[in-house]
């Protein structure tokens, strides 16, 4: 909607930005001190233990909490509430059961108050491009997980935001659907070319889909390192396990070892997997539905 | 409704042998207490005015029905206008509380304190204020009808997910908006949960309404049949107040299963519904 003013390159920037709310024992920080610049049409993962805080940096820059120090800035302009220009994927695809695929993507639509009509054929168009042509009739719960969650992508594009939010999107999903949707994602991304922020428990995938790769500390979560991903895309799963690929996993997975997340000893072995490569410790949440 | 899914034929028929069953099981077991009780009254010689047998009420009510009709409809009406209001207010009541966090802390936890207040203690004093016609029944019946429709339907304008919410407010979408297209959908099922106990409720409350003070209606049949030792003409009325009853709640339910058909316990071809009060 906005156009972008000239020298500013970045979409998002972070500065200090930190974020403190009580609780019943007192105030918990829960981030500290983030200061990052997001370029336009960059992927950029975080990937950091439970609780550092990660969900909350998304929700932040969404406009839905505000931060208690420092700035967000997005084209420019701090953000100050909901951003309508950007688009957000959950863990959960909360898709309503009452309305087929395609309504549930024109659900975005709706709630902008926007024409549903002008964006009905878009839609399709959107669903058919993540393999759902067909199916735009069917209600969630004919649906496998994956599917529902293209959907759920969908819908957070359907208003071709700038800006895409994704907090652990395939963090349901089974190791098979994962790889699926990581070199599905990939390709929506190259074919629009979003400013994709991403939440991700799993250091391959991080390592797979982004351009850098923001490593942060646990509680309160800072940024610990920027690792930047320089492997030509579009990538492809056969590359998961070539020695360049590793590398930038090992460099991430080093940088938890030195922070105590992860101990090397008894988690040997199964660097190459990419089902087994999720932090160890940290998939503490369920699964689907 | 849901048969989008594709159903081979042996799955049909067993679905239908299952419902054929729900029926057919409960039946039964209706008819073989009628034979019981017939039999028991007729072995210990029990007098008529104690306890009639089930084919001396079915007499009572072949030759009575045009009574019995006609004392159905003040009843029906204060059912239906009580659970009506009950319905409106509930529902509207629970909308508020939890749109505004004032009202819920006001008058949720008073909403929930009366509930340890007996509402039908309340009759005779609403015959006093409202006199011996219909509001005062259709009173009682909404008093008794309104609180599990107003509990259920904020409970389940409250189970949205924070995650869908922070959907929803990310596109600066109105309250008002995120009630229609999402609240309110997703609290369905549980209104018509609230909507099954109401319905129920509305009819115990008109009847309660009838016995403390009234010239017609069912309860009215019960009393003065009660007064004659006429138990026949008030087993007939009982009857026809459990097939009242009846019919209230299939029409819920029928409507449940015309505005959900996507929820869990609708989708399957099993009759989940047949768990009657």
């Amino acid at each position: 909607m906005r156009t972008e003013p000239s020298g500013v390159p970045e979409t998002v920037s972070y500065e200090g930005v930190g974020l403190t709310y009580s609780t019943a024992s007192g105030p918990v920080q829960a981030l500290t001190d983030i200061t990052l610049a997001v370029p336009r049409g960059h992927f950029v993962s975080m990937v950091g233990p439970s609780g550092c805080g990660k969900s909350s940096l998304l929700m932040l820059t969404a406009g839905l909490r505000s931060c208690t120090h420092g700035q967000i800035r997005i084209d420019g302009m701090p953000v100050t509430g909901p951003q309508p220009n950007s688009g957000i994927v959950f863990q959960n695809d909360t898709l309503l059961d009452w309305r087929s695929a395609l309504a549930n993507v024109l659900l975005q639509v709706e709630l902008r108050g926007l024409a549903k009509e002008q964006y009905r054929q878009k839609a399709l168009d959107l669903l058919r491009s993540v393999g759902l042509g067909g199916f735009e009739d069917r209600h969630p719960y004919e649906l496998s997980g994956g599917m529902r969650q293209r959907i759920a992508i969908c819908r957070a594009l359907i208003h071709d935001p700038h800006l895409l939010l994704m907090d652990e999107p395939f963090g349901a999903l089974d190791a098979l659907t994962r790889d699926q949707m990581m070199i599905d994602l990939q390709a929506l991304w190259l074919e629009q070319r979003k400013t994709v922020l991403f939440i991700t428990h799993s250091i391959p995938e991080a390592v797979f889909l982004s351009d850098r790769v923001v490593v942060m500390t646990s509680r309160p979560g800072q940024i610990d390192d920027i690792v930047p991903i320089d492997l030509p895309r579009p990538r492809e799963l056969h590359m998961t396990t070539e020695p360049i690929f590793n590398a930038h996993v090992q460099q991430i997975r080093e940088i938890f070892e030195r922070q105590g997340v992860l101990r090397s000893d008894s988690h040997a072995g199964d660097r190459q997997s990419l089902a087994d490569a999720h932090l160890h410790g940290t998939d503490d949440r369920g699964g689907g539905r | 409704m849901t048969d989008q899914m594709p159903l081979d034929a042996g799955y049909r028929r067993r679905a239908r042998r299952r419902r054929t069953e729900a029926i057919g099981y409960p039946v039964g077991a209706l008819l073989l207490a009628l034979a019981l009780w017939q039999l028991i009254v007729a072995i210990f010689n029990i007098p008529g005015y104690l306890l009639p047998t089930p084919g001396a009420v079915w007499s009572t009510l072949t030759t009575q029905w045009q009574y019995l009709a006609s004392e159905s409809v003040p009843t029906i009406e204060e059912v239906l206008l009580g659970f009506a209001s009950a319905t409106v207010f509930g529902i509207g009541i629970a909308i508020a509380i939890v749109t505004w966090r004032l009202f819920e802390k006001a008058v949720y936890p008073l909403l929930v304190a009366s509930q340890e207040v007996p509402q039908i203690a309340f009759a005779p004093l609403l015959l006093v204020w409202f006199g011996f016609g219909l509001t005062s029944k259709v009173i009682v019946a909404f008093l008794i009808a309104f609180f599990p429709i107003v509990v259920n339907t904020a409970a389940g304008l409250r189970s949205v997910s924070t995650e869908l919410l922070d959907l929803a407010h990310s596109t600066r979408a109105s309250g008002f908006t995120i009630l229609r297209k999402i609240r309110f959908p997703f609290a369905l099922p549980h209104i018509f949960t609230g909507l099954k106990i109401g319905v129920t409720f509305a009819v115990i409350g008109a009847v309660v309404g009838e016995f403390v003070g009234s010239g017609n209606g069912l309860g009215y049949v019960l009393m003065t049949a009660n007064g004659r030792l006429d138990t026949a003409t008030l087993f007939a009325a009982i009857a026809v107040l459990v097939i009242m009853g009846l019919v209230l709640f299939a029409a819920v339910s029928l409507l449940e299963r015309l505005m959900i058909p996507w929820h869990v316990t609708q989708r399957t071809v099993e009759t989940s519904r047949s768990a009657a009060a």
